[in-house]
């Protein structure tokens, strides 16, 4: 039980933090497109929950609850958010370009499955030098009708590589729903690849995630070859920026409520101590960014070769 | 065992395969990826061998997937390897642009200088034999504009030699090598105290009534015509091998046009927006008053590369166009001009098939 309360626990930490950008947001302190992870921090804190250290994870743009469930600075997530040159990437990297080499938080692309060979080439690295060391990379159902999704899982099977892809599946590629772009299966077609496959619908709890990440886990280092996982997932906010987006009409409020209805970190009442522990953290956070300074002109030209 | 082999004379795909073998030997992490990198034909015998000896974890045979493979020689960096890549027409490294572009080319900098990616990417052009639109591109002024890429155009085995050594050596960062298939066959002889000091500019020869810098191949077309004109017209040519378009020593080319005054550029590719056009922006910020006549650009014709033979013949420019160029810039009237096919007879005995 101790565990599972820590990861709701985790899953809720991220959820504040996200609400806290959106409160920061109209302050201008950051200036960069966000894609807020709320409605997904179970998948993030599961998916990672089982991981070393040592394990490396790739992500799309919506990184912020795995950079955070991974283990990264968050004193350096937020200075990064405000462009500061204490930030996780020097404030040359933003929201859309989070990494934390120090918890092998690897890298997240603004390009929609970009990431997928890295972690491929990754993978490889690892085997290739014997260590134990998983790739994971995450990305959204909107990466899988791009063909670079399709090379990246056929040489994972092909070679075995020690990789957990994991498909996080709203249905939209930023508003465009799936009838409109996939003609096929998604997991009748990455079944295709001799991959070991798994799917899970009921994404709301990250206990439940990581009770199946565990399987997958051990699946991979056991089995040797390489997995995909289908997580079904659900977007609170609109695709880019902190607003919602319900009223426009491309996606239904009643399946969000529903959805919100099982949501245990929606409906998480923690102790007023635990709060208020959570709230200092990023507090201190928030003002650790907020009194960083910023890059200069030399630091402009700093790590381009 | 890991000593760079070096004979008194090597034709360019010999010294490409000795730097392979080296990157092999010398570095445990080394690996090598392309499409038909372990088959019979070893890109043109610059990988040949190798697959016996280092079998396929370390001679890695790439689907028809160049995104993808550009992105795994990425992810294998971050873990230490170091990806010799090869495209065995530059063409096709288009496929893998945005992996270069967006992702390789800005690893580094993007997450502030956490990650360090490197990787050897060799392009091969091609030229003539009806290679056409999609077999003969020469990319360099592409890759030179983005930050984050150092691009290299080796003209002969010396240059090839003393820049993958270089590269192999420190194997932290990404360099895209344009290889010129025209010059896969050519024999030069070895510098044997070829420079351990990277040149990135190099003075292929001392003149002082005109400068000529160019690019691949063309460096060759340029030693001929000089050679041309110091013998029927005692003109005195400096020719300038531009050995990395993305990096150019400056100071070399500036020096040069100071002393000449006047400036040829011969490049391999396109003349808008290329190597001609950058190395006019340079000498014109710098100081256009050296100048004492125009620059002038010679290049492909801007059409894509035809097919057929007579097309592309006319698509090309020779030994002669450079010489009547420089006659012009020197406002001497030309009465005795090369052979236009003197060059191309060296072509005409590629017979391919690719």
């Amino acid at each position: 039980m101790g565990q599972s309360r820590n990861l709701l626990l985790e899953a809720v930490k991220i959820r504040r933090i996200e609400e806290r950008i959106i409160e920061i947001y109209p302050s201008d302190l950051i200036q960069s497109p966000l894609h807020l992870s709320i409605g997904q921090e179970a998948l993030a804190v599961g998916v990672c929950a089982n991981l070393n250290q040592a394990d490396q994870v790739f992500t799309s743009y919506r990184s912020h609850a795995y950079y955070i469930a991974k283990g990264g600075n968050l004193n350096r997530f937020f200075a990064e958010l405000m462009g500061r040159s204490t930030g996780c990437c020097k404030g040359k990297g933003g929201s859309m370009h989070l990494a934390d080499s120090s918890v092998n938080f690897m890298g997240t692309s603004a390009i929609v499955a970009s990431t997928l060979p890295h972690a491929v080439g990754a993978a490889f690295a690892n085997k290739f030098k014997g260590n134990s060391n998983l790739v994971v990379c995450i990305f959204g159902d909107g990466a899988a009708d791009a063909g670079v999704y399709h090379e990246s899982i056929n040489f994972a099977a092909l070679h075995k590589l020690p990789i957990i892809f994991v498909l996080e599946d709203n249905g939209l590629a930023v508003h465009t729903t799936k009838a409109q772009r996939q003609a096929f299966d998604l997991a009748k077609h990455a079944s295709t690849y001799g991959l070991l496959s798994y799917n899970l619908e009921e994404t709301h709890s990250p206990e439940v995630v990581a009770n199946l990440m565990e399987r997958v886990i051990r699946d991979v280092r056991t089995k040797e070859k390489a997995a995909w996982v289908r997580l079904k997932a659900f977007r609170y906010k609109e695709h880019v920026g902190t607003g919602d987006d319900f009223h426009v009409g491309y996606r239904s409020q009643a399946e969000y409520e529903a959805w919100m209805h099982l949501d245990p970190i929606s409906s998480y009442r923690a102790s007023a101590n635990v709060e208020a522990s959570i709230n200092q953290e990023i507090e201190e956070a928030v003002n650790y960014g907020i009194n960083s300074p910023f890059p200069t002109y030399e630091d402009l030209h700093k790590d381009v070769s | 065992m890991s000593a760079l082999k070096i004979f008194p004379e090597m034709t360019y795909a010999e010294s490409i395969l000795s730097c392979m073998n080296y990157a092999m030997h010398s570095n445990p992490n080394s690996i090598l990826i392309g499409q038909g990198i372990g088959d019979h034909k070893g890109i043109f015998g610059t990988t040949t061998g190798l697959f016996e000896t280092f079998g396929p974890s370390r001679i890695i045979e790439s689907p028809i997937a160049e995104e993808m493979m550009t992105g795994f020689g990425l992810g294998n960096s971050l873990n230490g390897l170091y990806p010799i890549m090869t495209h065995i027409r530059a063409d096709f490294s288009f496929v893998a642009m945005n992996q270069i572009v967006n992702l390789y080319a800005k690893y580094k900098y993007m997450y502030g200088g956490q990650f360090h990616p490197a990787g050897l990417i060799r392009l091969i052009v091609g030229r003539s034999w009806g290679q056409g639109a999609q077999h003969a591109q020469s990319p360099q002024s592409l890759f030179s504009h983005i930050p984050g890429i150092r691009v290299i155009m080796p003209y002969s085995s010396n240059t090839i030699l003393e820049q993958y050594k270089n590269e192999i050596d420190r194997a932290d960062r990404l360099v895209i090598s344009l290889e010129h298939r025209n010059l896969y066959d050519i024999k030069f002889e070895i510098d044997a105290n070829f420079s351990s000091e990277l040149r990135d500019s190099r003075v292929e020869q001392v003149g002082t009534d005109v400068t000529i810098v160019a690019t691949s191949i063309m460096v060759l077309e340029s030693l001929r015509a000089a050679q041309f004109l110091i013998e029927k017209y005692h003109l005195s040519i400096e020719v300038i091998d531009m050995t990395s378009t993305s990096n150019p020593d400056v100071d070399i080319i500036f020096n040069s046009v100071k002393k000449t005054g006047r400036l040829i550029v011969a490049d391999t590719s396109w003349s808008p927006y290329g190597v001609g056009a950058e190395l006019a922006r340079i000498i014109c910020q710098k100081d256009p008053s050296v100048l004492r006549a125009p620059i002038r650009v010679i290049g492909m014709e801007h059409t894509p590369c035809p097919t057929g033979k007579i097309l592309e013949d006319m698509f090309y420019p020779s030994v002669r166009t450079i010489v009547i160029s420089i006659l012009e810039t020197c406002n001497i009237e030309s009465q005795d001009l090369p052979d236009g096919e003197s060059y191309r007879d060296y072509y005409r005995k590629f017979k391919g098939p690719f």
